[in-house]
């Protein structure tokens, strides 16, 4: 698909453990065809998260998976004599499921160069088309316009991150085109309603599926671009991937697919006349490791960049409101305590991904548009202010009520008494878990690509999809976040030292 | 200087102090002595309001307070002219010696940085421990700490000094340093209450010797009479 990257949080645990797993595994043998008879399951991988029209969760029935991709699963595997086992994955790790417990993957995998070259991959089964989607009172109003400027300045597009639009326009610098990247199938469709982008590429089933939810939306002139999804099998399993490719055959001979794509509404007169021209795509060359990192680097280090000023913007600020939480918790007047400790529960009881997106996507719709970066900031601020406040309070009640109360005879007010004598021997006390939440601030930058901010892991993952060398990248990337996270560590040990030499 | 009438406080059902009432003239040496959980830490520390009291009043260095909580700037009022001396010493262990003692004309009396220093490293000079200004105060004796500590409290040239148990928590050869401090405090004419378990000092200290038991003044009146030659 161009079309199915769940949101997520990704994290350097994952990245090392995806890398673990396929260290230690090795090349794992995959059940051939006889081994998948003699089960009598055809076990296949695809994303619930995706959405429609390929595999999504029912509205009508809770629970009931339901998608086009899910009846021509079972098509598929009643080809075979078998019947058909969904298996739930992580869209852009799907592959690595193939030969593990997993005999497939049917999932809007488009047709690549570097995916031929990794795994087998079987003659088409859809044809999409790359539509542009704009608001329906949009000066964009015919693709042509993409290639000047409009009345605001260069046009700024939404697209899935690694998909094929993504691609597409990436590969056209001439356009006059911003690419904004989106972790999630339809939330370009939201910045584009919210007016916070001019329009959205996508694969032309997705919009069609969603239309109704974007009134104000349409569909802008014709597809500019297109391609073909395809089932993926292990390239260790000749005889699975033979058996699929012949029963996609008759898929398509028998009008069995046609009737297929009709009831879903997907043209299927148009998808089988695609399919039988479909053209063979020529297979990607191997890089070297060697290659691949000096090719990849210099983008990896500028993502890295990036997840260094997210956290050293977003940092000083958590810690700046994470005392003023702590002070007004503990000593403010009592008719604000109540609304502090709600304001911390709830921030540190809800998800940072979640915060994120409240305030990415929902303030603009009551008015206040904030740049990504500017709300990646203010969410990752928001979020540790709430975690610093509590270490704040544990190091404001580990100061011995005696300096209080000879601050206090000293005839300060209780706010001279907290800036000279309290804060400072607090802020002492917590620099080790402070240090430490800094490091953690580090790794989650990465949940900030939700709302399109492009840091380290983010890079990691389009990079990964792209080349199809997920191993490698990952432990380049996993080196990286060391290496900004090695040095905080060091300066946290030589705070508790210094701590322990003065009592 | 100093004068409580009928004071009283309870902390819930337990009477800590019963109808306590004393009196107090410019340069004189109060001692309060008596046996643990008396009640002698809780008047001294009614004083300076650290403690507030359920009935009668405390009138010290021209400020009168009243039962319940204390108006903060009735407090700074009254902290700024009664010094306080702990049984811990509470010094600010982030601070250097000198910071210690300049912070309070620093931040109370808001005196320029250069004089406030000035004035810590004079008050520093009459304790002895110039020479200590830039230490920390973790790098001092117990016996130093406190006379650091007393310092602090000269700082801001208060009206009335309160000590409690100032020796308690130090082995005699520190405790009997701290002492000569203090005396030669008295012996200046330095008006001060002083909450001790220590006879001998009381004796040569005192003025007057005030006795407290179970929350109760039990005998009031001159050291040789209330404790013997």
């Amino acid at each position: 698909m161009s079309g199915m990257k769940p949101r997520r949080r990704k994290t350097l645990g994952r990245l090392v453990a995806t890398a673990a797993v396929a260290i230690l595994l090795g090349p794992a043998s995959a059940a051939e065809l006889d081994a998948v008879v003699a089960r009598g399951e055809l076990v296949w991988a695809a994303d619930q998260e995706g959405g429609g029209p390929h595999v999504f969760l029912d509205p009508d029935a809770p629970g009931r998976l339901t998608g086009f991709e899910v009846e021509l699963a079972e098509l598929l595997a009643a080809e075979l004599g078998v019947k058909a086992r969904f298996q739930q994955g992580q869209w852009d790790r799907l592959p690595l499921l193939l030969g593990r417990s997993v005999d497939c993957v049917i999932n809007g995998v488009e047709l690549l160069p570097e995916r031929q070259r990794d795994y087998h991959c079987s003659r088409p089964y859809y044809a999409y088309g790359l539509q542009l989607i704009a608001r329906r009172e949009s000066p964009l109003d015919t693709v042509e316009k993409l290639a000047n400027s409009g009345p605001a300045g260069r046009w700024r597009v939404g697209v899935l991150t690694g998909s094929a639009a993504e691609i597409f326009l990436r590969s056209r610098p001439e356009l006059a085109v911003d690419v904004i990247g989106y972790d999630g199938t339809i939330d370009s469709l939201e910045q584009v309603q919210s007016r916070v982008l001019d329009a959205a590429l996508m694969d032309d089933c997705i919009f069609n599926f969603y239309a109704d939810r974007f009134a104000a939306l349409r569909a802008v002139g014709r597809p500019l671009g297109g391609g073909y999804y395809t089932v993926l099998t292990a390239r260790d399993t000749p005889r699975l991937s033979a058996a699929i490719d012949e029963g996609l055959g008759k898929l398509i001979a028998d009008g069995r697919l046609k009737s297929l794509y009709d009831r879903w509404d997907l043209a299927g007169r148009q998808q089988i006349l695609a399919l039988r021209d479909a053209a063979e795509i020529p297979t990607a060359g191997r890089r070297t490791v060697g290659r691949l990192v000096v090719e990849t680097l210099p983008m990896l280090l500028s993502a890295a960049g990036m997840t260094v000023l997210l956290a050293c913007l977003a940092f000083p600020l958590a810690v700046a409101l994470g005392l003023g939480i702590a002070v007004g918790r503990l000593y403010g007047p009592p008719w604000l305590r109540p609304a502090i400790t709600a304001f911390v529960e709830v921030v540190r009881g809800t998800p940072l991904m979640l915060q994120l997106y409240a305030i990415f996507f929902l303030l603009p719709k009551v008015g206040l548009a904030l740049p990504a970066l500017v709300a990646a900031v203010a969410g990752l601020a928001l979020n540790y202010s709430a975690y610093e406040s509590e270490i704040y309070r544990a190091g404001f009640k580990a100061v011995p009520t005696g300096q209080f109360e000879a601050a206090l005879a000293l005839g300060m007010t209780k706010w001279q008494a907290l800036r000279h004598v309290i804060v400072p021997q607090a802020v002492r006390l917590v620099m080790p878990p402070v240090t430490n939440d800094f490091i953690a601030m580090f790794k989650d930058t990465s949940v900030c690509s939700v709302i399109t901010v492009v840091e380290l892991t983010k890079r990691y993952s389009v990079l990964a999809l792209s080349t199809g060398r997920i191993v490698e990248l990952a432990v380049v990337t996993a080196i990286l976040y060391l290496a900004m996270s090695w040095p905080l560590a060091l300066l946290s040990r030589r705070f508790e030292a210094r701590q322990e030499k003065t009592p | 200087m100093i004068g409580v009438e009928g004071l009283a406080k309870a902390r819930g059902d337990v009477p800590v102090l019963v109808d306590v009432s004393l009196r107090a003239r410019e340069g004189e040496v109060m001692a309060i002595v008596g046996p643990s959980g008396g009640g002698k830490s809780t008047l001294l520390r009614c004083l300076n309001g650290l403690e507030v009291f359920d009935a009668g009043a405390v009138e010290i260095a021209a400020h009168r307070m009243r039962p319940g909580p204390h108006p903060p700037r009735l407090l700074e009022a009254v902290r700024r002219d009664v010094g306080m001396v702990f049984q811990q010493f509470n010094l600010f262990p982030h601070l250097t010696v000198l910071e210690n003692v300049s912070l309070g004309p620093r931040v109370v009396a808001r005196l320029p940085v250069a004089e406030a220093r000035a004035r810590a490293l004079a008050q520093l000079d009459r304790v002895g421990l110039a020479a200590f200004a830039a230490s920390r105060p973790a790098t001092l004796s117990g016996g130093q700490q406190q006379r650091v500590a007393i310092a602090r409290a000269l700082a801001l040239a208060p009206r009335v000094m309160l000590f409690d148990e100032p020796t308690s928590a130090l082995d005699p050869a520190m405790s009997a340093e701290v002492m000569e401090t203090i005396v030669a405090l008295a012996r200046a004419g330095q008006t001060m209450v002083v909450v001790t378990h220590d006879h001998a000092f009381a004796r040569r200290a005192a003025t007057q010797v005030v006795e407290l038991v179970a929350g109760r003044i039990t005998r009031t009146g001159p050291p040789a009479d209330i404790l013997g030659p």
